[in-house]
């Protein structure tokens, strides 16, 4: 289990000079929602955490340690990514892909074991595509690739997950199945942390929430301190509309 | 006045007949390589040499004088590298050969492209194109290079002098026993020659078996393993200028051919051989020398 | 029959048992090829005489003709074929461009330069080898410190900086071999198209492609991962920048020891990695090394059939490689549809 911090963190968003310095704390068992309107830097913000790109200023830690100063595999076995795009350019099965997500746990010279085999065909069952596993990539629809890149994640096992828009392309079910997903995780004591476009999704499902301006302000906090209409109508630069169904504060632009 | 008018027309006539014969006596011809007859009513007076054998052969032929520029690697006779060049036999300055006015141009049948030959021919200058392949093509090349240069008296001198060399290595070696030779061509392939080619000729002539003679191309490429059957007695070789021995040292590696075993490794300057011109004859001499060697090391 | 067993791993990831079987086949048809490649030239050699000089008997001819002559040719034609198919699959890793091959970024063109200035000079055949060597390094390192020149290269940048590279040394090669006398010509000409006839030695070769795939075995894994992109692979634990840095410079190593070993044989480098694919599936575990044999029983038969066809006029190995590559790879992505 692990706990992600940043310290000042001021991500690099390329042509914005400045930026709130972000203090956050990811707790195991947390799901953080990040909300922003498109190029506010939330997958700026998520790459950073994952030591993917240099910060501006501030640092990540994971566990107390300097995510510059851990080794790539240590922090692979800490922290996964689900990537927004994803791009193929060889030839590969649903299986193989889901099963590079025991690299971090690999030494070098071991092949597979049956129980990294075991894993990933346990994340492919997850999530639906147990039948596919012979599958090339290249041929997969657009939300049974996203439903891919959560398995590969899922056999990566990592104590952090760090999701950017998880429910892209996803229908209906599926959505309610990945959220649903990232939810036993963070039960199992994960943290989650994702990128979301979908404010109903994040009310149902985020237990904290920190919202990206394009200025590079930002405020954090617990999800119903935090979803208050004035406030997101300004994230968002759109009016909004809010009424309450089976529980849950629903969210619906206005023009 | 008018009855002697006949008289005069007839006069003019016969004198413009006598003019037309005169001329006609006076027009040189003759056939080219390429099965082609140029006739010159006057003999050249400036030449352009668009191969280096085509230099050799005019300076050759007496006609050295009348050349007025060449094409790169036109090194013999010395005072040829002195003229003025127009580009190398495969990619001609067309505008620098047609500014000097050329009255004649020695082309090299595939040497030259064909198409910048024709387009001389269209601008009206004459096309000359040698390219000997037998002893005697050299020998006529110099009668037939004299003749368009006015200089028949020098070409056929030496043209006799390098038939009667020739005849001389014949009568020679005519009954002299055989000798396996290989040429060497190149080294980076390995080439070497057929019969048919120039060299395999000066071999045969030497009393020499060329072991690749048989071969279907004139220069054909080789490998060192055909080579170390074919076991020549002597092994020749030209080489990247004129005094280079390297690849003579090459074949040390293998000491059980003939040829090394008995020390018969012979560098030849490949200008000697390698160009169809009178020189030819000095490279043959050396050529039959060397087999003389051989035959005495057995 | 091999195609059956072997289509297997195309599906998942292939098991210890999967790997050796399909490697064990290769090897078997590398060992194959290379005793073909003995027994076959323009002199005839009774196959029971050659078997003789390998366990140390014949007779002196055919001592020369198999110890001195035709093994090494046929060890350097491994070892080149070998190192060129693995750099080129590294290559198309590394770029993330399955079109890349070992000379996409303008190695070759570096060592033909080198090789021609040396031939242009008149050198001897191991200065050649050593000019063009140096040729190639310098491409390597010219195209490298280009597309690092503001501090980050990406595979596109580095492509774009070889592609345009190469068609600079290819402008040089020409420029050379306009220049240069008629006589030259016929040894450049080869030595362009590939040709395996002055390869002595191919130590130096054989000795880099058994390291590199020693080397690169532990390094599979994280080539697979890389081939899903830098980031994704940054973010599964791949040191993605370290990576990048000795797979281009092992690549170009490679490059530059078969370019040194035999000029400039295209094809291999392109087609081998393909046609492994489209059998074996994209494990570098399984790829890498399956290049090394497959790549040089290639090579070891094309060169074959390049010094017997007309024998003893030889024709250069490079025109073999494409006739007997091109109709195998078609009917393989035919097939694979």
């Amino acid at each position: 289990m692990s706990r992600l911090e940043t310290h000042g963190l001021v991500i690099d968003v390329p042509g914005r000079s400045g930026g709130d310095p972000l203090d956050l704390a990811l707790l195991p068992g947390q799901v953080w929602g990040v909300l922003g309107p498109n190029g506010a830097g939330k997958t700026t913000l998520l790459h950073t955490l994952a030591g993917l790109r240099p910060s501006r200023a501030g640092r990540v830690e994971v566990d107390g340690v300097p995510l510059t100063r851990l080794r790539r595999r240590r922090v692979a076995q800490c922290l996964g990514l689900v990537f927004q795009e994803h791009h193929d350019g060889f030839p590969a099965t649903v299986e193989e892909t889901a099963l590079i997500g025991r690299h971090p746990w690999l030494s070098p010279w071991q092949m597979e074991t049956a129980e990294d085999l075991a894993l990933a065909h346990c994340a492919l069952a997850r999530l639906d595509l147990a039948e596919l596993g012979g599958r090339q990539v290249a041929t997969l629809s657009g939300g049974e690739r996203q439903r891919l890149a959560i398995a590969t994640l899922l056999a990566q096992e990592p104590g952090v997950w760090l999701a950017d828009e998880p429910t892209n392309h996803l229908d209906l079910h599926h959505q309610v199945a990945v959220m649903r997903l990232l939810d036993e995780q963070a039960a199992g004591g994960r943290a989650v942390m994702m990128c979301l476009h979908d404010l109903n999704l994040a009310a149902r499902w985020c237990d904290h929430l920190l919202l990206l301006y394009p200025s590079g302000e930002a405020c954090w906090g617990p999800t119903d301190r935090m979803l208050v209409p004035a406030a997101l109508e300004r994230l968002y630069g759109q009016r909004l509309a809010s009424a309450e169904v089976e529980g849950s504060r629903v969210f619906v632009a206005v023009p | 006045m008018t009855q002697r008018l006949p008289g005069v027309v007839g006069l003019l006539l016969m004198l413009m007949a006598g003019l037309v014969e005169q001329a006609a006596a006076d027009e040189a011809c003759a056939i080219d390589d390429a099965e082609q007859e140029i006739c010159l009513t006057v003999p050249a007076e400036r030449i352009v040499a668009l191969s280096p054998g085509a230099t050799e052969l005019l300076f050759a032929a007496g006609a050295g004088e009348q050349v007025v520029a060449v094409v790169d690697h036109s090194d013999y006779p010395p005072e040829a590298s002195e003229l003025p060049l127009v580009g190398s036999h495969d990619r001609l300055d067309l505008e620098r050969l047609v500014a000097l006015q050329p009255d004649l141009v020695i082309g090299w049948v595939t040497g030259n492209p064909a198409g910048q030959m024709e387009r001389l021919e269209r601008l009206g200058i004459p096309v000359f194109r040698i390219e000997p392949r037998t002893f005697e093509g050299i020998a006529t090349a110099l009668e037939r290079l004299a003749l368009l240069a006015g200089r028949e008296a020098q070409g056929r001198l030496a043209a006799e002098r390098f038939r009667q060399g020739l005849a001389e290595l014949a009568a020679r070696y005519a009954d002299a026993p055989p000798v396996p030779v290989f040429y060497q061509v190149w080294d980076s392939p390995l080439m070497t020659v057929n019969d048919e080619h120039l060299i395999g000729k000066v071999v045969t002539l030497c009393g020499g078996v060329n072991v690749f003679g048989g071969l279907a191309r004139l220069v054909p490429r080789i490998d060192e393993e055909a080579l170390l059957v074919a076991d020549p007695e002597v092994i020749l070789a030209g080489g990247r200028g004129e005094a280079n021995r390297r690849w003579l040292e090459d074949w040390q590696r293998f000491p059980e051919l003939t040829a090394v075993a008995r020390d018969n490794l012979f560098f030849i300057p490949p200008s000697l051989l390698q160009r169809p011109t009178p020189r030819l004859l000095e490279g043959s001499r050396r050529l039959c020398d060397r087999l003389e060697v051989a035959r005495g090391r057995r | 029959m091999a195609g059956a067993s072997l289509r297997v791993c195309a599906h998942g990831h292939p098991t210890l048992g999967q790997l050796a079987l399909t490697l064990g086949l290769l090897a078997a048809a590398a060992l194959a090829a290379l005793i073909v490649a003995v027994a076959l030239g323009s002199a005839a050699v009774p196959l029971t005489d050659s078997l003789a000089v390998l366990v140390g008997g014949g007779d002196d001819m055919s001592r020369t003709l198999i110890l001195e002559l035709r093994l090494p040719r046929a060890l350097a034609a491994f070892a080149t074929g070998g190192l060129l198919a693995v750099a080129g699959a590294l290559m198309q890793v590394l770029l993330r461009n399955p079109l890349a091959d070992p000379y996409v970024l303008g190695l070759s063109g570096g060592a033909a330069v080198g090789a021609l200035l040396a031939m242009l000079a008149g050198l001897g055949s191991a200065l050649v080898s050593g000019s063009a060597f140096v040729g190639a390094l310098t491409a390597t390192l010219l195209v490298f410190g280009l597309a690092h020149g503001t501090g980050s290269w990406t595979p596109s940048r580095l492509l774009l900086t070889g592609v345009v590279v190469a068609s600079g040394w290819g402008a040089v090669i020409t420029l050379i071999l306009s220049l240069s006398p008629a006589r030259q010509l016929p040894g450049m000409l080869y030595w362009l198209m590939g040709d395996l006839a002055h390869a002595r030695g191919p130590g130096v070769a054989l000795g880099l492609l058994v390291l590199v795939c020693l080397l690169v075995v532990p390094l599979g894994r994280s080539l697979n991962v890389l081939a899903r992109g830098g980031l994704q692979a940054a973010a599964l634990g791949v040191p993605v920048r370290r990576l990048e840095w000795l797979v281009y410079l092992l690549a170009s190593l490679m490059t530059a020891v078969a370019v040194t070993t035999a000029g400039s044989i295209g094809f291999v480098g392109l087609v081998v990695p393909h046609l492994l694919r489209l059998v074996l599936g994209n494990d570098q575990r399984l790829i890498l090394p399956a290049c090394a044999l497959a790549g040089g029983t290639l090579l070891v038969l094309a060169d074959t059939l390049a010094r017997t066809v007309i024998a003893p006029e030889q024709l250069p190995v490079g025109v073999i490689t494409a006739l007997l590559g091109v109709p195998v790879f078609l009917f393989l992505l035919h097939r694979s549809r």
